[in-house]
């Protein structure tokens, strides 16, 4: 008997040495891809000699002085665009949470599931969708209306208010998912008790509803203005064509025009980052402590109001932002892509396949497809392994580091995905070949290891959302059964986690082939993706083709993610 | 500790357990006690006493931070001898409070998974599995898919799931506390019997006072980690170690005073309270001298003049509450008791007494319990 016991005892203590290794290996293998990249941006910054000497030849602070006398205009321009955009964006997701959530209109439950498609789009689709819309001139707004007899132009995308508007379109979706779970945390019981009290319906809203829900919005706020700043593509496709440069872009641009500014470069990026690092810590702040309505972590479904007559006002809001947000552009892009030039004249329209031709028999372009869906598949299997065991580390074992893991698998959340690719181009640029690799830098892996990094934060997040929503005493009741670490995760934790684990899975892989932001920098003329040669054919070839492969990027992605609802409403349903 | 009946022998012992989280949350601090073979003993206690700690580590699912476990003998934990066994290999079971029946099983295979895991034969499994669900009344629902069963019937699942494979030892964590009431005392009913029938050693969490004195053989009171008494139900309300125990289980009158003189022959003592009316009390252990308190159970005041030699207390009714089952009384006499002299004093609705009306309370001497300090 004592020798079982001493023998058990011996196993259980390899077991743990076995997780302090992994712990360890997560730390420092995360650690590395993480602030790798940081490293070296801060290193450029104060690099004031040959900007490709590694280390530096020269120390000083003469980047960041640049940075105050000649980018002054830059960070207000951006400032502008992103406050513009966030007061429209919150604008838009209080009024549809509060539609959505309070209110008795019809058909909520798909309005729901409309509201997050804009979330899963490429980010260029937005962005080249209201350029064809909007741009001066050429634009099917402005098309129409010198058809109907007017002068010049009286839309104009390419202007700061224009940036603002199709960021806030964009981000709107955002905002709306996060105040609306604030929403529909809050117990009704908290409202009805002040309708009791004898509160109007305006008083109650005033003097409970509000303060309640104040913390969610304020929340909402500052993560949207962070996203706004660090937001590309729009900046890009709208900013560059009428002389807007704003932080990202003026990375970009520093990086790409020659000779590159590379110290320029670092000092933006830089300066981004600790201001998302302020913004996010702040919001961190808010939700942690400032929350109310969120300390139960139940979800209610309050009892709708009933808004009579203007019901089916509130209903043509919801349906009017779907339109602006996804039909339309959608639509646009669509018609474009048909076309031999982008007309909405429909009688001057020439129709034609050529566009899509060209997108499948294009080499680069085809080559950058198979690359990003090759990326895609290897980066969500790979990824979802990693994520499923960093995961476990932080939530089921009791390892002293776990903190430190989590805290670097979510710190990517607050770097810019450009600033990070920046970072990520210089370190790799100054790294030995990999044995059996050769040098990284220009080659596929290191797509590969950005995506990873920049997607740790969604990898983990989802797969911790499943993990945290299987009770630990179901895998404990299998311990005490009789079973082994083993055949408990074969009969219990996996099955439980398999519907989370391929929803992880899929959105690990819409997330690589519609990147764009991380890959604009590291792409090579070798080896190509996707979301930057969108770019390229834009700036260099028509509108149509561009058009069209927008939207081959966007149907891939939204098959992914339709298979994410299938398989994430089977769970729903088997778990009730 | 009290003595176990000798020819049954202990089933589980624990010693100077301790379950320390960080330097200074101490969740279980230094609790021995033994559980006899057949027997049925409840770890009582407040929220954040410890209690459900003490469980899981006897369960294997948490590590003390010293202290050892033996199950039958064998050494379970123990810090001296360097050995920790998984939970898999303690050969215990558990009900757990969320009930933790697996969603995506079967009502049958969560029964039979206990049975799996040791590589029963498919004969063996069905019979077994049959029983158990047999004793559950769950029988008929055998193939039903577990996410589909009602609160109740996830508890008779996980408790048939629990005994199917035959364990000498069930461990439950407050199984009952997310039943309604009337679910609540069914059940308390079954397990009960449940667990004459199998003869099977439990070690029974709960923070429902009345549940524990209900179905135990003995309930262990406990309290910021540490064990407040031990005793057989009728042991614990009829003499309350402390005044937590005092307070803590059933409802009971505290009259403050302090002891005078040596305790007689039959450990009766004279304890004069502050109001300066002297009581007969008992004391159960070896006096201190710094005894401040008596307990007098609110059930077994009577409203009268009593038997002779009782203890008497005059007052006044300021107060009469119908509860149904019993009326309760709030007599106020004058100065002593608890909270401005006023006691509690519950009697059968038969005799209603009016509000106002000048009564005598009386209480023996057995019944007053002299209190450690």
């Amino acid at each position: 008997m004592k020798t079982l016991a001493a023998h058990t005892g011996e196993s259980l203590r390899t077991r743990f040495n076995w997780q302090i290794v992994v712990t360890l290996g997560l730390i420092l293998g995360v650690g590395f891809l993480v602030l790798l990249p940081i490293a070296f941006l801060v290193e450029k910054v104060f690099n004031t000699g040959d900007p490709l000497a590694f280390p530096a030849d020269q120390l000083g602070l003469g980047n960041i002085k640049a940075l105050f006398e000649e980018d002054i205009e830059v960070f207000v321009d951006s400032f502008t665009v992103a406050l513009m955009a966030t007061v429209m964006a919150v604008l838009i997701g209080f009024t549809m949470a509060w539609i959505l959530t309070r209110t008795n209109v019809r058909g909520r439950e798909r309005l729901e599931r409309l509201m997050e498609v804009p979330y899963y789009m490429p980010p260029l689709v937005g962005a080249l969708a209201w350029a064809i819309l909007a741009s001066p001139k050429s634009g099917f707004f402005n098309q129409i209306w010198q058809a109907g007899g007017g002068k010049g132009s009286i839309f104009n995308i390419y202007s700061l208010f224009g940036i603002a508007w199709v960021m806030a379109l964009f981000e709107g979706t955002v905002a709306y998912v996060m105040i609306s779970a604030s929403m529909k945390s809050m117990d009704p019981a908290l409202e009805e008790s002040a309708r009791v009290m004898g509160a109007s319906k305006f008083r109650t809203m005033l003097t409970v509803t509000l303060p309640l829900v104040l913390p969610g919005v304020l929340g909402a706020t500052l993560f949207v203005f962070a996203e706004m700043l660090g937001a590309f593509a729009a900046a890009l496709v709208l900013g560059v064509p009428g002389r807007i440069f704003l932080i990202t872009t003026s990375i970009w641009s520093s990086v790409t025009t020659f000779p590159p500014q590379y110290g320029r470069a670092a000092a933006l990026g830089l300066t981004l980052f600790l201001v998302m690092v302020v913004m996010l810590s702040f919001y961190r702040w808010i939700v942690r402590h400032g929350s109310y309505a969120t300390i139960t972590g139940k979800a209610f479904r309050p009892r709708p109001m009933d808004m009579g007559r203007s019901a089916w006002l509130l209903l043509s809001l919801c349906l009017l932002y779907v339109f602006l947000a996804v039909l339309l552009p959608l639509a646009a892009l669509l018609l474009t892509s048909f076309q031999t030039f982008a007309t909405v004249i429909l009688s001057d329209a020439k129709f034609t396949f050529a566009n899509y031709v060209t997108a499948v028999s294009l080499g680069p372009v085809r080559s950058a497809m198979l690359n990003s869906i090759l990326l895609g598949l290897g980066v969500a299997t790979i990824g979802v392994v990693a994520m499923a065991l960093i995961v476990w580390i932080i939530y089921r074992s009791n390892m002293p580091g776990r903190g430190i893991v989590e805290y670097l698998a979510m710190f990517p959340a607050a770097v810019p995905r450009m600033v990070f690719g920046l970072g990520l181009l210089w370190a790799w640029l100054n790294m030995p070949p990999v044995p059996g690799l050769g040098p990284l830098y220009g080659s596929i892996w290191l797509f590969g290891i950005a995506y990873f990094t920049v997607l740790l934060p969604l990898g983990v997040r989802t797969i911790a959302g499943v993990v945290l929503q299987i009770d630990k005493s179901l895998e404990e009741c299998a311990r005490v059964c009789g079973a082994s670490w083993g055949y408990q995760m074969r009969t219990v934790t996996l099955p439980l986690l398999k519907p989370g684990i391929i929803a992880a899975w899929m959105l690990l892989f819409a997330a690589s082939v519609r990147e764009l932001g991380a890959s604009l920098l590291l792409m090579g003329p070798q080896t190509k993706v996707i979301g930057p040669s969108i770019v390229d054919t834009w700036a260099n070839s028509g509108t149509e083709l561009t058009a069209a492969m927008t939207l081959i990027q966007t149907a891939t992605v939204l098959i992914a993610i339709v298979i994410v609802f299938r398989v994430t409403r089977g769970i729903s349903r088997e778990m009730v | 500790m009290t003595s176990n009946d000798p020819d049954t022998g202990t089933r589980i012992a624990v010693e100077n357990l301790v379950v320390r989280y960080s330097r200074e949350v101490v969740a279980v601090d230094g609790v021995s006690f033994t559980v006899a073979k057949g027997e049925h003993v409840t770890l009582l206690g407040p929220s954040g006493c410890g209690k459900t700690t003490t469980l899981r580590t006897i369960a294997g699912l948490e590590t003390p931070s010293s202290g050892s476990i033996h199950i039958d003998g064998r050494t379970m934990f123990s810090t001296a001898e360097r050995t920790n066994v998984m939970a898999e290999q303690r050969g215990v079971s558990m009900v757990f409070q969320s009930y933790a029946v697996w969603p995506h099983m079967t009502v049958f295979d969560n029964v039979a998974y206990g049975l799996r895991v040791r590589k029963k034969s498919t004969a063996d499994i069905k019979e077994n599995v049959d029983r158990a669900l047999g004793l559950v009344q769950m029988r008929h629902l055998a193939d039903r898919a577990a996410s589909k069963l009602s609160g109740g019937q996830q508890q008779r699942v996980a408790l048939a799931r629990a005994i199917a494979f035959s364990p000498t030892v069930v461990l439950f964590d407050e199984p009952l506390s997310n039943l309604d009431a009337k679910l609540r005392a069914e059940m308390r009913v079954e397990l009960r019997e449940l667990q004459r029938r199998l003869g099977i050693t439990s070690v029974y969490v709960t923070h429902d006072q009345e549940e524990a004195l209900a179905i135990s053989d003995r309930v262990i009171v406990m309290n910021v980690g540490v064990i407040e008494q031990i005793g057989t139900p009728e042991e614990i309300y009829n003499r309350p170690r402390n005044r937590f125990v005092a307070d803590f289980v059933g409802s009971a009158n505290l009259i403050k005073g302090r002891v005078r003189g040596a305790p007689g022959p039959d450990g009766v003592i004279a304890f004069e309270t502050e109001g300066g009316q002297v009581l007969q009390a008992i004391a159960s252990g070896k006096l201190t001298g710094k005894e401040t308190e008596v307990a007098v159970r609110t059930a077994y005041m009577d409203i009268g003049p009593g038997n002779p030699g009782d203890n008497q207390m005059p007052g006044v009714v300021r107060r009469r509450m119908f509860h149904g089952d019993f009326v309760q009384y709030v007599v106020d006499c004058g100065g002593i008791g608890n909270g401005g002299g006023q006691m509690i004093v519950r009697r059968p609705p038969t005799n209603l007494i009016d509000e106002g009306a000048n009564v005598v309370l009386s209480f023996p001497a057995t019944f007053c319990v002299l209190l450690e300090a």
